[in-house]
């Protein structure tokens, strides 16, 4: 069948995008957790019902908390438990999706750094149980190169370093020519939930109107609906201060419980709370670098003839990295590092060298780049390459993993083109 | 519990629902996929406020001969479009600035689209029976290599599924599922299920001699024999929306199966595992740590027969081993 799109899920730590190909958003965003029977795991022998299909995925599964046990899979962005992630796929493919695996080809992701066995235990579920017709497994820093294409003015390039930055740890991560270099990624344990901590914290001690159950909930909101970088944490407190009407913010709120409304001022949490990226040191006394120097850091770490690239494309990805001029700040932290370091090499280069002799080096191009699908840009780059011709010489089907076994799912070939 | 496949489809239902409450906006274009090689396409070509759905769906032409049209137009009225979409068989086209009071019952009926329109052929075998008729054999190629037939007696309607399994272990589970079937009416509590044979390679009686029925080794065939009482009145809509969803219901059952399958075998890959950490080679009693009745410790060098040297750990606690036998005799225990 020609008709049947292929199918593009993404597992996150907290949240799975799944949906078809070719579209623009995910169809199902729905939380990585099942809600199984606590007997499960006993003695099986004494199983002979249909007890295994009893639970629930996703937001069904948090509403029946109360008498199931949650579960959750994926950990640090790795499966951990692969029975329970088998039947998370089981329910999503045919419960959710509504597609007969038979039929359709996958577009899987997987983290930086993920174990190759992985590969194959993935390769195995679909297989084997669900005989899908083909597959595929991208990695998601590669898929999310591909998602700034949409943004149309870069050329369609597969080197680049990307940031990815969700709830639980923000990734640096280098790709060139389509592949990781491994060996530079690095991690920063400061992310969307730090953020909301923090801007938990500020209000605490501001604001005394919050009940303390909604702390969390309005914290998170004010994150999402105010929160921007500034280019300057002096000048922007003292713009607070002279002017406060302008930049004050006030927001209504309902209590969760009693239904009644309170008013919130929403102030210097605006731009502290997104700083912590710029200045960890404000949040966190055990990390301290900020985060333009670990990418300058990470690409100072990789090959020297892929560094050029690498500048010329920063790619945001995530939903910790939609704040308002976050991109225009990490672009001039990262360029004024990049150009002070070229000038110190100038100069200690032309110390040595006659008058007549003496070099310019050559500017280095630093770009970073915000674009309109950064939150699932994961998803997006995958249903992106899953809708091109070239996907369909790139998975491996069902016949060469019959063939070859499991291993095949080791390698996935680079691809990157859209006609 | 995940056991009965609904027959809406759920991505349609989400996507209605909230265009219908929340405000309009430009959709660019939505692609999806259901059960059996259907495809609907959400979109809003004209205005934002114009929303078309579409569907397509393999075996339409044959579905429009047993009457389609006249299902599709009595359960969608004006929404249906006369001509649908380029690529597709079915279009509704709903106004967002014109709903009706219940939009529940127009966002379950949308989502219902590839139900209605495979509704069509039993309804008609169904309301045949009742008037006491014999329906022609109705063919439904719903998928390139699998069909289901429908034909309506004086006193029944026969339902016959052809399914093709496209590996061995499913052919196996398939036939040991259908094999259940038979005996599971056996139960008290299934006394008045449908009748339902299954027969492997040979297709059953009604359809000898039909064209395009295949054969081969990994084909089964389901009869169901559905008597008056299954789908008079208000049963026929359960009836219908359940039986048609059968092939992907085995499907998705044999698939459920093989994954507890896996289950248990990591289980059991597990309980291996556990058990081969646990068995570590001994070592050799002659490299085992000894004690001396003092609660020293010491290892013995050499294997058998008298030792040629002290053993060191305990040359300072005696003064002459070598010639005190009897100390020999305590270390040796």
């Amino acid at each position: 069948m020609t008709h049947a799109p292929a199918v593009v899920i993404d597992n996150g730590t907290g949240y799975t995008k799944a949906g078809y190909a070719g579209n623009n958003d995910p169809q199902f965003i729905i939380p990585t957790c099942l809600a199984l029977r606590e007997s499960q795991g006993g003695n099986l022998s004494t199983k002979r019902g249909i007890e295994d299909l009893d639970y629930f995925i996703g937001d069904e599964a948090l509403a029946n908390s109360k008498t199931y046990g949650i579960s959750y899979p994926i950990r640090h962005g790795t499966v951990d438990n692969w029975d329970h992630m088998e039947k998370f796929h089981q329910a999503l493919l045919f419960h959710y999706l509504r597609c007969e695996p038979e039929d359709h080809h996958f577009l899987l992701t997987e983290p930086p750094l993920n174990p190759p066995e992985n590969r194959e235990y993935t390769a195995e579920i679909f297989f084997e149980s669900f005989g899908a017709k083909g597959m595929y497994i991208a990695v998601q820093a590669v898929l999310a190169l591909a998602a700034s294409w949409a943004h149309g003015k870069t050329e369609q390039t597969l080197t680049g370093t990307v940031i990815d930055s969700g709830d639980g740890v923000t990734h640096v991560i280098p790709v060139a020519e389509g592949y990781v270099i491994d060996s530079a990624i690095k991690h920063i344990p400061i992310a969307g939930r730090d953020i909301t901590q923090f801007v938990q914290q500020l209000l605490r001690e501001r604001e005394n109107s919050i009940p303390p159950e909604d702390s969390l909930e309005v914290a998170k909101r004010i994150k999402e609906m105010y929160s921007y970088v500034c280019p300057d944490i002096v000048k922007e407190f003292k713009k607070y201060e002279s002017e406060g009407d302008k930049w004050f913010k006030r927001h209504e709120f309902v209590h969760s419980v009693t239904k009644k409304s309170y008013t919130i001022d929403v102030g210097f949490e605006r731009f502290l709370g997104p700083e912590i990226f710029f200045s960890p040191e404000i949040v966190s006394p055990d990390f301290l670098t900020p985060l333009p120097q670990v990418v300058d850091e990470v690409i100072q770490g990789c090959p020297i003839d892929t560094r050029r690239g690498l500048y010329k494309n920063i790619v945001l990805s995530g939903g910790s990295t939609m704040y308002k001029d976050f991109g225009r700040r990490l672009q001039r932290d990262i360029k004024n590092m990049v150009v002070a370091r070229l000038r110190h090499y100038e100069s200690v280069a032309q110390v040595n060298l006659a008058q007549d002799q003496q070099i310019q080096g050559k500017n280095v191009d630093v770009n970073v780049i915000s674009h309109k699908k950064q939150r699932y840009a994961v998803w997006f780059g995958g249903s992106l390459l899953a809708d091109t011709a070239e996907f369909n010489s790139c998975y491996h089907t069902k016949a060469q993993y019959e063939e070859h076994g499991p291993s095949i799912a080791r390698f996935n070939k680079v691809f990157a083109s859209i006609h | 519990m995940l056991i009965d496949l609904h027959p809406a489809n759920r991505v349609l239902d989400e996507t209605l629902r909230e265009r219908f409450n929340g405000t309009p906006e430009k959709l660019g274009q939505l692609k999806l996929a259901d059960f059996d090689g259907v495809s609907y396409k959400v979109s809003t070509p004209d205005s934002k406020t114009v929303l078309h759905v579409s569907m397509y769906i393999a075996c339409f032409a044959q579905l429009r001969a047993y009457g389609a049209d006249d299902v599709l137009r009595r359960e969608y009225g004006n929404l249906l479009e006369q001509t649908p979409e380029d690529g597709f068989d079915v279009t509704v086209k709903i106004d967002l600035e014109n709903l009706p009071e219940n939009k529940e019952d127009l966002i379950r009926k949308v989502s219902l689209l590839k139900r209605n329109a495979l509704a069509a052929p039993f309804e008609r075998a169904f309301t045949a029976q009742q008037e006491g008729n014999e329906s022609e054999l109705m063919v439904i190629q719903y998928r390139p290599d699998e069909a289901f037939y429908i034909k309506a007696q004086h006193d029944r309607v026969t339902v016959i599924f052809s399914t093709v399994f496209s590996e061995e272990t499913d052919r196996i589970f398939g036939k040991v599922f259908l094999q259940e079937f038979v005996d599971a009416r056996r139960s008290p509590a299934t006394q008045n299920a449908p009748q339902v044979l299954y027969s492997a390679r040979e297709p059953p009686m009604e359809l000898r001699g039909l064209p395009n029925v295949v054969e081969s080794e990994n084909v089964g065939f389901v009869t169901f024999v559905l008597f008056p009482r299954h789908f008079v009145g208000p049963a026929a809509e359960g009836c219908i929306s359940r039986i048609q969803l059968f092939r992907d219901y085995l499907h998705y059952h044999i698939k459920a199966s093989k994954a507890y399958m896996h289950s248990r075998l990591r289980i059991r890959v597990d309980s291996f595992l556990k058990v081969l950490n646990r068995a570590r080679p001994e070592q050799p009693d002659d490299k085992k740590e000894k004690k001396t009745a003092s609660g020293k410790t010491f290892t013995r060098k050499e294997t058998i027969g008298r030792p040629l040297s002290p053993v060191h750990d305990l040359s300072s606690h005696f003064q002459d081993p070598l010639h005190n036998p009897s100390t020999y005799g305590h270390c040796h225990l």
